[in-house]
């Protein structure tokens, strides 16, 4: 278990490189991702086919536009999909763009959103733009009709899912056409896809029009002008672990938690089990006042409650994980760790070679170090091990409440992100229960090292 | 030394330690007079406020109108006792704590409106007490007798199975299986309330009232005991087992002495000790309620009152139950050491010599 966390760790910056991590907290990185989505392979178990986004953008090109005076097929390898065409009306000379994308929607379920972004090209007047929705029952309807206001490269975005201009157009034509009944709540991207009838605005009764769909968009301007559009159909299923309410990609999130847990885990319980071995160790080793102060020390710090007092620091600086790691260290250089190391040196110091190596003249610190220390290094071993799974909780209790690292994607912040999201009433059960395996996974893996240490440190345990 | 000394030196370093803790909880918990700042700056504030508010006041010119800003101000400051620099406020509220005096909250309530820090506290005490003493004590007597069971019969498979299983419970906190549950069988199954502790309306009937509040405990109850049954049962294992391995106890079973007698008076008798300081020790530990699990349960705990209280920089509030716990700590620390050194005249000697 333990080899498969580290070779995670050294997989992921290659799988998900360190931008990706950045892009965590931001929301414009992951909006063509589907909100709220399962895995992809739950579909194994579901016995319908679920959708996978559908990007329909046959000739998105990244920071370019095409142009009605340059020959667009050069641009758009991808066939047949624009049109453009010169026609003098009553009204003067206008130049018409059609992009025209053809899809087959066979899923078993209603898309979850759907959304579209046009990038237009003008001169001094806006042209206008007339998005139309063709059915494989031979029925057209159009979405939207707009004067688009950015100009390339910032696109225009219409959340066709949520806008209410076409949430009435989507009404009207319904209930016009199909005298369907009308429902307080509708939404455009299952009505959209339903059979016609009177049932099709009522998302909880409509059924699913199989078939090939077409997706028009037309754009009327005078001079040269260009257009450029892309739309998704979001899924209900995304990638291996699913989505969360803002999109983002869960198992990136996953991976990096391992990376973050380990480092901090085993960060914090190396620095603090050290200090607090060799702290003991020393103190008990040149004893007298040494000694009681730090087990005073020890005391008073085993007293003091240890996560509240994160909680309050964290509240009030949000510190970043290097930070936490700072305050846990000087909350715990010495405590129980620093209790073992003194028995064990009590015990040690009694033995018939250290009083060989006093009795031959070596320093008291030569001995320390030299034939003392060595005899505790098995031990500081196996509380090592041990103690790595405590801290990692104690991050991912901090993460869960939200005081956690802010920019750092781990595993306690998407479990309190998905908790506070009411992810479980919601079903999103992807959203909590792979996280939470991740902690439970690789504090498992360190326990079971941890007792294996033990182990071979008791061997008493063994022989019975 | 006399064992009279002893103690009495144990409770001297004790009250020393106490009295240490209780300082630093102070200071840490005011952030050092951060939080002294932070209501003077809201005093501050309500002082301007409440001039512009008044017309008579908001309309004065502007010399008046400070000085009559700066006199609401210092009122304030003085009715609240933040003109004392904090080591003098801080030596203060130690002293206060000794004489348990937890003083005021300063933004937290109790149901009917008090703000007497000790009344919010035991508002909330019997409820912690309630969940996770009652689970704490079933964790601990399942795990000693599942601990009891491995040793009879160690390195058979059913001990293999349950040392893993304990080691591997017993690094998970409760509230990771309590989301878990609550996802499987609060939303999943539907057969446990996800949350609170009864359910809305209030039954009025007693005996429905306790069964309520019994249906609404059992998936905090069952999470606390997987994740702390585990180390009950491996510390209590191993300890038989090195017990079972002392001289006497050979010398016991050579005697022809039968196994449950060698068990009952040799094994059990010599783990008892430490048994019942680490049960001493977690049964206070249980009053301190869990921040986390009773987050997630919403469970109306110390344990949120707690979380409240950090998040409200509620710096008595914080202080009060900090201190609370340290003394129920302290004096069983010392309880304990008192009864081991009545009772067992090993360590009478030990102390002694």
């Amino acid at each position: 278990m333990l080899a498969f966390l580290l070779a995670l760790v050294l997989v992921v910056p290659f799988v998900a490189p360190f931008d990706v991590v950045r892009a965590w907290g931001s929301r414009q990185a992951w909006l063509d991702n589907p909100r709220d989505a399962a895995p992809e392979w739950t579909e194994l178990f579901a016995g319908k086919k679920l959708l996978r986004s559908m990007h329909l953008s046959p000739c998105h090109v990244p920071d370019a536009v095409p142009l009605s005076n340059v020959t667009l097929r050069e641009r758009c390898p991808r066939g047949d999909w624009t049109k453009i065409a010169v026609r003098t009306t009553d009204f003067g000379n206008y130049t018409f763009i059609t992009m025209r994308q053809k899809f087959y929607y066979d899923a078993d379920v209603f898309p979850s959103e759907m959304s579209m972004s046009v990038w237009a090209a003008y001169g001094p007047n806006a042209p206008q733009v007339t998005v139309t929705w063709k059915r494989p029952d031979n029925v057209t309807v159009t979405l939207l009709q707009d004067v688009p206001e950015q100009r390339a490269p910032t696109p225009n975005f219409y959340p066709i899912s949520i806008s209410s201009t076409v949430k009435d157009e989507i009404r009207v034509w319904a209930i016009t056409t199909y005298n369907a009944t009308d429902v307080s709540l509708i939404r455009p991207e299952v009505t959209l896809f339903a059979d016609a009838g009177p049932d099709m605005l009522d998302s909880r009764k409509a059924t699913i029009l199989e078939g090939e769909y077409t997706l028009e968009i037309e754009m009327i301007g005078s001079g040269i002008i260009g257009m450029d559009a892309k739309a998704i159909v979001f899924g209900t299923v995304f990638g291996i672990a699913g989505t969360d309410s803002n999109r983002r990609d869960l198992l990136v999130g996953l991976l990096w938690g391992a990376p973050v847990a380990l480092a901090f885990g085993s960060a914090a319980a190396i620095v603090i089990v050290l200090l607090q071995t060799i702290l003991g160790a020393l103190a008990t080793w040149f004893g007298g006042w040494w000694d009681e102060i730090v087990q005073r020390a020890a005391d008073v710090l085993l007293i003091l409650p240890l996560l509240p007092i994160l909680l309050l620091i964290a509240i009030v600086y949000s510190p970043s994980i290097w930070w936490i790691l700072a305050v846990l260290v000087g909350f715990g250089f010495v405590g129980s760790t620093t209790k073992v190391a003194r028995s064990i040196v009590l015990q040690v110091k009694e033995e018939a070679y250290i009083e060989a190596a006093i009795s031959y003249g070596a320093s008291r610190t030569r001995i320390l170090f030299k034939h003392i220390m060595p005899r505790l290094l098995p031990y500081t071993f196996a509380l090592i091990a041990l103690s790595v799974p405590a801290f990692i909780f104690l991050e991912a209790s901090l993460s869960f409440l939200g005081l956690g690292d802010p920019l750092l994607p781990t595993w306690g912040s998407i479990l309190g992100q998905a908790y506070n999201g009411n992810a479980a009433y919601r079903g999103f059960w992807w959203w909590i229960a792979f996280p939470a395996g991740g902690i439970v996974f690789a504090t498992v893996a360190f326990a079971l090292l941890g007792y294996s240490f033990d182990k071979v440190l008791n061997p008493r345990l063994r022989e019975q | 030394m006399g064992f009279g000394r002893y103690l009495a030196k144990k409770a001297v370093f004790l009250v020393i330690t106490l009295l240490l803790a209780l300082y630093l909880t102070v200071v840490i918990a005011n952030f050092g007079g951060y939080v002294d700042d932070l209501l003077r700056a809201q005093a501050r504030f309500d002082a301007v406020r409440g001039c512009n508010q008044v017309p008579a006041c908001a309309q004065l010119p502007a010399e008046q109108r400070n000085a009559t800003i700066e006199e609401t101000y210092q009122a304030i400051v003085d009715a609240r006792g933040l003109n004392q620099p904090f080591i003098v406020k801080s030596v203060q509220f130690t002293w206060d704590l000794l004489n348990f005096r937890l003083g005021r909250a300063i933004i937290l309530k109790d149901v009917q409106g008090s703000d007497d820090v000790g009344a919010i506290i035991l508002e909330r005490l019997p409820r912690t007490i309630l969940l996770f003493t009652s689970a704490s004590l079933i964790a601990a007597a399942l795990g000693i007798w599942l601990g009891l069971r491995m040793a009879r019969k160690a390195l058979s498979l059913m001990d293999r199975g349950l040392t893993i299983a304990s080691i591997t419970t017993t690094v998970v906190p409760p509230w990771v299986f309590g989301i878990l549950f609550i996802l499987v069988f609060a939303f999943g199954l539907g057969w446990f309330p996800e949350g609170n502790m009864v359910s809305a309306p209030v039954k009025t009937d007693p005996l429905e009232y306790a069964l309520d509040v019994l249906y609404h405990m059992t998936l905090p109850a069952l999470a606390l005991i997987l994740s702390s049954f585990g180390s009950w049962a491996y510390t209590t294992r191993n300890l038989v087992l090195q017990i079972m391995d002392e001289d006497y106890v050979y010398a016991a079973r050579a005697r022809g002495l039968p196994e449950r007698t060698v068990l009952r008076r040799y094994v059990l008798r010599a783990a008892s000790p430490p048994t019942v300081t680490s049960l001493a020790l977690t049964v206070i530990a249980s009053w301190q309620g869990a921040i986390i699990t009773e987050t997630v349960f919403s469970w109306p705990g110390l344990g949120r009152l707690f979380f409240e209280a950090i998040g409200a920089l509620d710096a008595p509030v914080i202080i009060g139950l900090t201190a609370v716990y340290a003394y129920l700590l302290v004096v069983t620390v010392f309880l304990l050491d008192l009864i081991y050194g009545l009772l067992d005249p090993r360590v009478k000697a030990l102390r002694r010599g």
